[in-house]
């Protein structure tokens, strides 16, 4: 089950290097959701 | 101005070290705070040792020279820290309770016996004194213009010194609780002055900058900062020993939620003021600078006087939160681990004397000084097969640990000089031979070396 988490999150944090290639904060934007969700994750469902 | 904001700051940060020094009786007391650390105050001395003067200097210029791929290594950092933690620091905070340890290498003592917990300390003195010199070299060229630089590094070097000596883990805690706080706010101002400076926000200016990967974040490079950021919450002894400090199950659980807040809001913060500095460089605005660390020190001679000074002054919290963290740490592993002794006054020598060889160390500023504290995360990694080993592996024992920690170093050393690396980053080639050898010779331990 961790490792499926760890695969998932390091999957979700590869994205834009194959999949957004526009000039503009799409990739930076997305990068903090994704860290944001994990975090909101490990604080309400984790623990 | 920035003297008399320092002279502030070094009082506030003294009187709390001064406050902190009762109750100090045993080395539990001195280096880990005997345990007691609420949740707020261990995640923010947790944040403020992670978080160094790179982050304000040296992440600033990355972002400024190489785009939003500096955001993305900096939060693979984040989510590989939050995903150790929450699964490791509950089991390595239990085992330091019920086991009594006090150092890092009171993890390898458990499992693999004293003498590695010996050959440890000193694989992380080689690692981390260049690094934690590098931060009193940081702090003497911020404070240039009021002093020359060997005056900086003994400066750098007394602060460090006092604050941890006088209290140990509860003031150095409490120092970066305060820095912590002010280092936050001192990231948040800069952008919007940043902001405003800006003609228009028109981002697509940035070209590839704004996309991975691109002429500066190739694949290779990518995991070459990455991976070994990824176990930094394993791997750097700093930040395991602060996983035995909090008082309870739940205030442990609290310092990993709100360290992974503030270093998801810090990242993002410091990454857009770079972002922000290359957009205005692209508007003419900002003279375009070819050293990234020179990024942010020409930001702050733009920015109106009383900030310039309270962000200089975040960025020396910032270099001297992380270097007393780091020295007291290594105090605990040379008192404990490498001399057995377990008196205050030994680990109170100890922190002057580790402070005086990294003041030497940085005072001398040898070319490769850089380097190594590069490497430092990179040499780091070779114990992660042994931090792994203690909690999923029944095989490998003390033969195996020494010979894993000694390869696993030699080689990062050798690589790192000779660049006989095939195009694969060395922190991949110090994974798998750190693996490797740990797997050989604890076959080999198994069959050949009886452990009385």
């Amino acid at each position: 089950m961790r490792l499926f988490e760890a695969l998932v999150v390091i999957i979700a944090m590869c994205v834009p290097f194959v999949a957004m290639k526009s000039s503009d904060l799409t990739a930076y934007i997305y990068w903090t959701l994704v860290s944001a969700a994990y975090l909101i994750f490990i604080a309400l469902r984790r623990w | 101005m920035f003297i008399y904001a320092l002279i502030l700051y070094l009082i506030i940060g003294t009187a709390i070290a001064f406050f902190a020094t009762k109750r100090i009786s045993t080395d539990e007391e001195y280096f880990i705070a005997g345990r007691r650390v609420g949740g707020i105050i261990s995640a923010l001395t947790y944040a403020a040792t992670t978080y160094s003067a790179f982050m304000m200097i040296g992440l600033v210029g990355l972002t400024y020279l190489s785009g939003v791929g500096a955001l993305g290594f900096e939060l693979f950092y984040l989510v590989g820290t939050l995903m150790l933690l929450s699964y490791y620091a509950p089991k390595i905070w239990k085992m330091s309770k019920e086991k009594g340890l006090v150092t890092p290498g009171d993890l390898f003592t458990v499992r693999y016996g004293p003498r590695v917990a010996k050959v440890l300390a000193v694989v992380v003195a080689l690692a981390l004194i260049p690094y934690t010199s590098l931060q009193f070299v940081g702090i003497s060229l911020l404070l240039s213009r009021e002093i020359d630089f060997a005056s900086g590094i003994i400066f750098s070097a007394i602060i460090t010194a006092l604050w941890a000596f006088l209290g140990g883990m509860r003031s150095v805690a409490w120092t970066d609780a305060i820095s912590g706080v002010f280092m936050m706010f001192m990231a948040i101002l800069p952008i919007f002055y940043a902001f405003q400076m800006l003609p228009d926000r028109d981002f697509s200016k940035l070209g590839e900058l704004l996309y991975v990967p691109n002429s500066f974040w190739r694949y290779d490079v990518f995991i070459a900062y990455t991976l070994p950021w990824f176990f930094f919450a394993l791997t750097n002894p700093q930040v395991v020993q602060r996983i035995f400090i909090p008082k309870d199950i739940k205030s442990l659980k609290r310092m990993v939620i709100l360290f992974g807040f503030y270093g998801l809001f810090y990242t993002v913060f410091v990454t857009f003021i770079g972002l922000q500095l290359r957009l205005l460089t692209e508007y003419g605005v900002f003279p375009r600078i070819s050293d990234r660390d020179l990024v942010m020190p020409k930001f702050l001679e733009l920015l109106p006087p009383w900030l310039s000074v309270l962000v200089a002054l975040s960025i020396f919290a910032a270099a001297i939160t992380t270097a007393d963290s780091i020295v007291l740490t290594l105090s605990s592993m040379f008192t404990r681990d490498l001399l057995n002794n377990r008196s205050v006054l030994a680990g109170r020598i100890l922190v002057v004397l580790t402070t005086v060889a990294i003041a030497v160390f940085a005072i001398q500023r040898p070319a490769y000084i850089v380097d190594l504290a590069v490497m430092s995360s990179t040499i780091l990694l070779c114990q992660l097969p042994l931090i792994l080993g203690i909690f999923h592996w029944n095989f490998g024992k003390e033969f195996s640990a020494i010979v894993t920690l000694i390869t696993g170093f030699s080689i990062a050393i050798f690589l790192y000089y000779t660049k006989l690396t095939l195009g694969i980053p060395i922190p991949v080639w110090v994974l798998i031979f750190s693996f490797a050898v740990f797997f050989l010779s604890a076959e080999i331990e198994k069959r050949f070396i009886v452990h009385t």
